[in-house]
C-alpha cells in the first residue's frame, strides 16, 4: 500500500575549524547551489524504555525504543531490543498514550533521555534530503544525512545513482557500499520501518559515542 | 423427521418346503379348497356348547348346565361319528342365517315389515335448559358488542365536536404532532432548525407559541370567494429574520443572456408571498425554508471566499457569482421577501425564462439541496466504530493510515474534499458543456444532408458525466456501412472513442468537436465507397485513411492545430472494376472539396499513334484520371451517385466522355 522510496542515512563528520551548525551551514550551501529548495522542518526522535525486573526474571533487561518520524505524521514506531529477534511495531499516535499507563513494566530511564534528529528538508526532483543535527538533552552530538529517493523501492536497483547524487554535495566522505543494514536486504521492497531501524542504529551509535568519552 | 428407509414387501405366501443343492426352492404348492376349508376347520373349537349366546351372567351356569345336559346326551346317543355337534352346529348357524336373509328380504318388501328407527322420548325440560344457556350467551355477546360500539360512537362525536372546537389545547396538540415544542418556564417555545439533524448553522430556529387573545379578528380569506377562516387559537412568533419566503436561484448566464435558471423553493410552499396572518403551519414551513435557504447561502458565500481558484467567485450581498467557463458565469443567490408588504417597491427578483430551458431547473435544484443535506448527514453520522478513547468519526482508510506509515502526502490526500460550491460549480459545467455538444451536434446534422447523423444520448447519467453515440450512415445504404462513434463529455473536455480504438480528448471549444464530426463523416463516405464497391464485385486496389480525428490527435490545442492537420485528415482509395479496365479513384476530406472521383479507362479514348508510339496496343495501358463534375452526376446521394458510376463503368459499354 505504501510506496515511500528508498532512504539511506549517513553520518557526516564535522568539517575541520567548524562548529555542528555552522558545517550544517556548509552543506545547506551547497545543496541549494546544486539546485534543491527548502521545503520545511523535519524531526525524527527516538525514546528509550527499559523493563521493569519484575518482567523478566534473571539479568536479561529488554529496552523499547519509541522513535516518530515527521515523514509519516500519524505513526509512532516501536522496536524492541535485547531478544533473539527486534520485532518493530508501526502503530497510531494512541501508541503515546498508552506508554505511561504501561510505566509499572516500562520505565523510562532517566540516564538515556530522548535523542533526536532536527533540521531542514530539501527537495530536488524526485531526492529528498534532511540534514539534522542530532541532539540529546540539548547537547549536540552530530550532523545526520538522509537521503531519500522516491521514484524507487528496491535498493539494489538505485543505490549508484544514489551514492552519486550524495558525492555531489557530501564529497567523499560517503562509502561506495551500501550500508549494513540494508546490504542484506538490496532486494527486498524498503519500506519506512526500514529508515526507522537505521535511525535507531545511528541513535544507539551516538549513545556509545558520548559513553566512549 | 426423516429416518431410516424401511421397505415392507409381503413374505412369500407360500412357505419353502425344500431347497435344492443347486439353489432352487422348492416351495410348498398352495393348499386347495378342500385342504383350505380343512385348515379353517380345524382353527375352530367345536367343544364348545350352544348356550354361549345366551349372555355373560348365564354363561357359566348354562355352559354347566348345557354342559351336564351334552354329557347326558352324549352318554345316550353315543354318536358314531365325531362331526356330528360340527354337523349341528352348522345346520343351526345356517337356520339363523336364513332367517336373517328372510327378515332382510321382507323388510325390503316393505309390505309385511318395514324397518323403523327406535323413537326416543323427547327430551323437553332439556330442550328448554339449552334455549335457556343459549339466549344467555348470545346476550352476553350483544352486551359486549354494544359496550364497544357504544364507546366508538363516544368517540366519533368527541372527534366531530373536537374538530369544530378550536380550543388552545386541541390547537396546540396539533401543533406538537408536527413541530418540537418544549416548556422553559411559562412560554412554549418551539425549534424549526435543522440541528437536529446536523446543521452548524449559528442561525437560531425557535418560534414562540402564545395563546390568542378573545375577539381576535377573524383571518382573510385565503382566496377570494371561499368564507373567512376563524381565527386561530394559538399565535406563533417566527423570528425576525425568518419572516417572509425565501427561494435560491441558479442562473447560467452567458454575459447578458440566461442559458438556464433554476430556482430552489421548499416543496410545498409556494413562492408568493406569505400573508402576514395566515395559518401557523405555513408560516412555520416558510420560516423553515428561509432559514434552509440562509444556511445554504451562507455556506456557498463562505466556501467562494475561503478556495482560491484562478478566477475569483465574485461575492456581492446575497448573491456569488463564479466563472465556469470564459464568458459563462454561474450566479447563485439568496431571495427574501422579509416583508411583503413593501415586496413590489423592493428589488426585483431576476426573470425566470420560461421554454425548453426550463426543465434544467431541477437538476441543480436538487443538487444544491442535497449537497447541503449531505453536509448535514456527514455531521451527524460518523463512521464505524465509534471508540470511546480515541478520536472518532475517521475513515477506514485514515485508522489504517497510523499503522501504515502513511507518508505526508498521503495523509493530506485523505484530508481533502469537495466543497459545495466546488461540487455545484462542477456540475453547472457539466450542464452548459451537455448543452452545447447536443446543439454543436444537431448543428452538424442540420448542414451535412448527405451522410445522416443520428445521435442517441443515454438516459442514465451522473451530474459530471453523460454519454451520447453517434450513428452516421447513408440514406438506403445503412446495411452497408455505418460509422458510430461515443462521446463521453466530462466536466471540461469530451472524449471521443471510435470504433477502430482511437480514443481523442477534445477541449470544451465547439470547433473542435465540430471538426472531429467533419473528419468522422469523410472517413464514412470513403469507407461506405468501399464497402459499396466490395459488393458490387470491384476490387480495392490501395486506400489510404488520414486521421479521420484531427491534426495531432486532439487535444486542448485551439482550433489551430485542428487547421492545420486539415491536409492530413483527407483519405482516399482507388477501386478497380471486375474487368479489370476501369479504375476509381476516390478521395474525401473534412474541408474543402468534400468529395472528388476520378476515373481511368483501360483502352485510351485518346490514343493516337504518333511518330514515337506507333502500334495501337499501346492504348491498353491504360488512359490518365479524370475527374467527374461531381455536382452534375446522377444520384441522391454520394453513395447512391457512386453505385451508378460503378454500375455505369463496370457494364463495359458505359461511355463517360
Amino acid at each position: 500500500m505504501i510506496i515511500m522510496g528508498f532512504s539511506t542515512l549517513q553520518t557526516f563528520p564535522l568539517i575541520e575549524g567548524l562548529t555542528g551548525p555552522q558545517t550544517l551551514d556548509v552543506l545547506h550551501k551547497r545543496i541549494t547551489a546544486l539546485g534543491a529548495r527548502v521545503s520545511g522542518q523535519f524531526v525524527v526522535d527516538c525514546e528509550t524504555y527499559f523493563s521493569a525486573p519484575s518482567l523478566l526474571p534473571g539479568n536479561s533487561q529488554r529496552v523499547l525504543n519509541v522513535l516518530h518520524n515527521t515523514e509519516e505524521p500519524a505513526s509512532v514506531f516501536a522496536i524492541l531490543e535485547g531478544g533473539a529477534k527486534q520485532p518493530v511495531l508501526v502503530a497510531d499516535t494512541l501508541l503515546d498514550a498508552l506508554l505511561p499507563k504501561m510505566a509499572v513494566l516500562y520505565t523510562s530511564n532517566k540516564k538515556q533521555t530522548r535523542i533526536e534528529s532536527k533540521g531542514n528538508r530539501y527537495e530536488m526532483g524526485d531526492f529528498v534530503v534532511k540534514l539534522g543535527s542530532v541532539t540529546m538533552s540539548g547537547s549536540f552530538k552530530g550532523i545526520l544525512v538522509e537521503v531519500c529517493y522516491l521514484a524507487c523501492v528496491v535498493p539494489a536497483l538505485c543505490w549508484e545513482m544514489v551514492w552519486e547524487f550524495m558525492q555531489s554535495f557530501l564529497g567523499s566522505t560517503v562509502p561506495s557500499t551500501l550500508p549494513p543494514y540494508i546490504q542484506s536486504r538490496q532486494n527486498a521492497t524498503f519500506s519506512p520501518t526500514d529508515t526507522i531501524q537505521m535511525y535507531l542504529e545511528k541513535f544507539n551509535e551516538f549513545r556509545k559515542q558520548t559513553v566512549a568519552r | 423427521m426423516s429416518g431410516p428407509k424401511i421397505s415392507i414387501e409381503t413374505p412369500q405366501e407360500n412357505q419353502i418346503f425344500e431347497i435344492t443343492y443347486d439353489g432352487r426352492e422348492i416351495p410348498q404348492p398352495p393348499l386347495s379348497m378342500s385342504e383350505n376349508l380343512a385348515r379353517l376347520a380345524a382353527k375352530i373349537d367345536w367343544s364348545r356348547s350352544d348356550g354361549e349366546e345366551d349372555g355373560d351372567e348365564a354363561a357359566p351356569s348354562s355352559a354347566e348346565g348345557d354342559g351336564d345336559a351334552d354329557s347326558q346326551v352324549t352318554t345316550f346317543q353315543q354318536p358314531t361319528w365325531p362331526w356330528e355337534s360340527v354337523r349341528n352346529k352348522i345346520r343351526d348357524a345356517y337356520t339363523e342365517v336364513c332367517v336373517l336373509s328372510d327378515v332382510l328380504s321382507i323388510a325390503r318388501h316393505k309390505r309385511y315389515m318395514v324397518l323403523d328407527g327406535v323413537t326416543q322420548d323427547a327430551p323437553e325440560p332439556k330442550q328448554i335448559i339449552q334455549v335457556i344457556s343459549k339466549k344467555k350467551g348470545l346476550a352476553a355477546a350483544a352486551q359486549i358488542l354494544s359496550e364497544g360500539a357504544e364507546r366508538m360512537r363516544e368517540n366519533l362525536a368527541e372527534q366531530r365536536r373536537n374538530r369544530n372546537n378550536n380550543d388552545f389545547y386541541t390547537e396546540l396538540l396539533r401543533l406538537r404532532q408536527k413541530w418540537r415544542l418544549r416548556k422553559v418556564g411559562n412560554n412554549i417555545i418551539g425549534d424549526l432548525s435543522y440541528k437536529q439533524v446536523g446543521s452548524r448553522f449559528w442561525l437560531s430556529g425557535t418560534f414562540e407559541v402564545k395563546k390568542a387573545e378573545e375577539n381576535a379578528p377573524a383571518l382573510p380569506p385565503p382566496a377570494p370567494g371561499l368564507p373567512p377562516v376563524p381565527p386561530s387559537p394559538i399565535i406563533v412568533t417566527v423570528p425576525s429574520e425568518l419572516q417572509g419566503a425565501a427561494f435560491i436561484y441558479v442562473t447560467i448566464r452567458k454575459d447578458q443572456e440566461t442559458l438556464c435558471s433554476a430556482r430552489l423553493t421548499h416543496p410545498g410552499s409556494t413562492p408568493l408571498p406569505v400573508p402576514q396572518s395566515q395559518h401557523w403551519s405555513d408560516r412555520l414551513d416558510a420560516a423553515q425554508n428561509v432559514l434552509f435557504c440562509k444556511e445554504l447561502i451562507a455556506q456557498l458565500a463562505r466556501e467562494a471566499v475561503q478556495l482560491q481558484p484562478r478566477l475569483p467567485h465574485m461575492v456581492i450581498g446575497n448573491e456569488i457569482t463564479s466563472t465556469i467557463f470564459p464568458g459563462i458565469h454561474l450566479v447563485m443567490g439568496l431571495a427574501h421577501s422579509a416583508r411583503p408588504e413593501r415586496r413590489p417597491a423592493a428589488a426585483p427578483l431576476p426573470p425566470v425564462p420560461a421554454g425548453p430551458l426550463g426543465d434544467n431547473n431541477y437538476v441543480l435544484e436538487h443538487s444544491l439541496h442535497q449537497l447541503l443535506r449531505h453536509m448535514h448527514h456527514r455531521n451527524m453520522h460518523h463512521a464505524m466504530p465509534h471508540p470511546a478513547s480515541a478520536p472518532m468519526g475517521m475513515s477506514k482508510r485514515r485508522r489504517q493510515a497510523g499503522p501504515g506509515a502513511a507518508s505526508r502526502g498521503q495523509l493530506l490526500k485523505m484530508v481533502e474534499s469537495e466543497t459545495l460550491l466546488e461540487s455545484i460549480i462542477r456540475q453547472a459545467r457539466h450542464v452548459v458543456l451537455r448543452m452545447r455538444t447536443a446543439f454543436a451536434i444537431d448543428s452538424c446534422a442540420r448542414e451535412i444532408k448527405d451522410p445522416l447523423i443520428v445521435t442517441h444520448w443515454n438516459s442514465v447519467n451522473s451530474p459530471t458525466q453523460s454519454c451520447c453515440k453517434v450513428n452516421i450512415m447513408t440514406h438506403g445504404y445503412d446495411s452497408v456501412h455505418r460509422t458510430t462513434f461515443l462521446i463521453n463529455v466530462l466536466e471540461d473536455s469530451l472524449r471521443c472513442v471510435c470504433r477502430d480504438g482511437r480514443v481523442m480528448t477534445v477541449s470544451y471549444e465547439t470547433s473542435e468537436l465540430h471538426y472531429i464530426i467533419l473528419c468522422q463523416v469523410s472517413q464514412h463516405n470513403l469507407l461506405a465507397a468501399q464497402s459499396l464497391g466490395r459488393i458490387m464485385g470491384w476490387t480495392v486496389k490501395s486506400s489510404s485513411s488520414g486521421q479521420g480525428g484531427g491534426g495531432g490527435g486532439g487535444g486542448s490545442d485551439s482550433s489551430q492545430t485542428a487547421q492545420s492537420g486539415g491536409g492530413a485528415a483527407s483519405s482516399s482509395c482507388v477501386l478497380s472494376a471486375p474487368g479489370g479496365h476501369c479504375y476509381v479513384a476516390v478521395r474525401c476530406q473534412p474541408h474543402g472539396e468534400p468529395v472528388a472521383v476520378s476515373v481511368a479507362q483501360s483502352p485510351k479514348r485518346d490514343f493516337f499513334p504518333t511518330a514515337l508510339v506507333t502500334e495501337h496496343k499501346w492504348e491498353h495501358l491504360g488512359g490518365a484520371f479524370r475527374q467527374i463534375k461531381w455536382e452534375k452526376m446522377e444520384g441522391r446521394n454520394f453513395l447512391n451517385k457512386m453505385e451508378l458510376l460503378m454500375a455505369n463503368l463496370s457494364s463495359g459499354t458505359g461511355n463517360i466522355m
